[in-house]
C-alpha cells in the first residue's frame, strides 16, 4: 500500500486508494478479490501480493496504460 | 479503547515526530450509515473518525477534520490523507484497523515528508506519465 501512496505522492497524475475488502464486498467481488493486497489499475484487476518499486513500477507503467 | 497499545502509541509518536510538514486527515463519513449484513452493529462511521481522531492526537503536526460528503470521494467512509491540506490523491476507504492501521500510519508519515520518497529514477519515470492513473488497493485487516 506504501508504494502506491508514495507513487501518488511523486506525481499529480496518480491518485491511490487502500480499499477494505470486506467492507465493499461487492466491489472486492467485481474485482476478483480472493487475496490481499490485490493491485487495481484504472478498474482492472492486475496482480496480487508486494512487489519491489521497480516491479510496481514496470507494472503501472506497462503499455496498457502508459 | 485506544486504538493502539501503549507500546505501539509510543513508537507511532516517534515516527509521527518526524514530519516535515503538517497532514489533514480528512474524514468522509457519507450521506448515511448503512449496516452491512453482519457487521453486528459496528458504526464503520464512528469508528473511522476514532481512529482518525486518536491518530490526529499523537501529533501537533497531524490534524482531523470531518464532513459528510466532500467532493472527491467515491465510497464511505473514507479518508483522505492530506498533505499540508491539500488533496493529493490519497485514500483509505473503510474503517483502518488492525494490520491496515499500519498502512494508515504509513501514509500519513510518506505525506508529511516534503520530497517523495520514490527513487530519483521512478520520479523520473513518472514524469513521463501521459495519462492519469488510479491505483486501488485492496486489504484487509488481518
Amino acid at each position: 500500500m506504501l508504494l502506491a501512496y508514495r507513487t501518488a505522492l511523486a506525481s499529480p497524475r496518480v491518485r491511490a486508494a487502500a480499499i477494505e475488502a470486506t467492507e465493499f464486498p461487492q466491489l472486492a467481488d467485481s474485482m476478483d478479490v480472493w487475496a490481499v493486497p490485490r493491485v487495481v489499475v484504472n478498474g482492472v484487476p492486475q496482480w496480487d501480493g508486494s512487489v519491489p518499486e521497480r516491479v510496481f513500477l514496470d507494472r503501472i507503467l506497462a503499455p496498457t496504460f502508459a | 479503547m485506544a486504538i493502539f497499545r501503549p507500546d505501539d502509541e509510543a513508537r507511532v509518536r516517534g515516527v509521527l515526530d518526524a514530519l516535515e510538514r503538517p497532514v489533514e486527515l480528512l474524514v468522509a463519513l457519507g450521506p448515511e450509515e448503512t449496516p452491512l449484513a453482519g457487521a453486528r452493529d459496528v458504526d464503520f462511521g464512528a469508528e473511522t473518525v476514532r481512529v482518525a481522531e486518536q491518530l490526529a492526537a499523537l501529533s501537533a503536526a497531524v490534524s482531523c477534520r470531518v464532513e459528510d460528503e466532500p467532493p472527491g470521494f467515491d465510497r464511505y467512509p473514507a479518508i483522505a490523507i492530506r498533505p499540508s491540506g491539500e488533496d493529493a490523491g490519497l485514500r483509505y476507504y473503510g474503517l483502518p484497523w488492525g494490520y491496515e492501521l499500519g498502512s494508515l500510519v504509513g501514509g500519513v508519515v510518506e505525506a508529511g515528508k516534503l520530497q517523495p520518497s520514490l527513487s530519483e529514477e521512478s520520479r523520473e519515470r513518472l514524469g513521463s506519465l501521459e495519462l492519469d492513473l488510479a491505483i486501488d488497493v485492496f486489504v484487509t485487516p488481518t
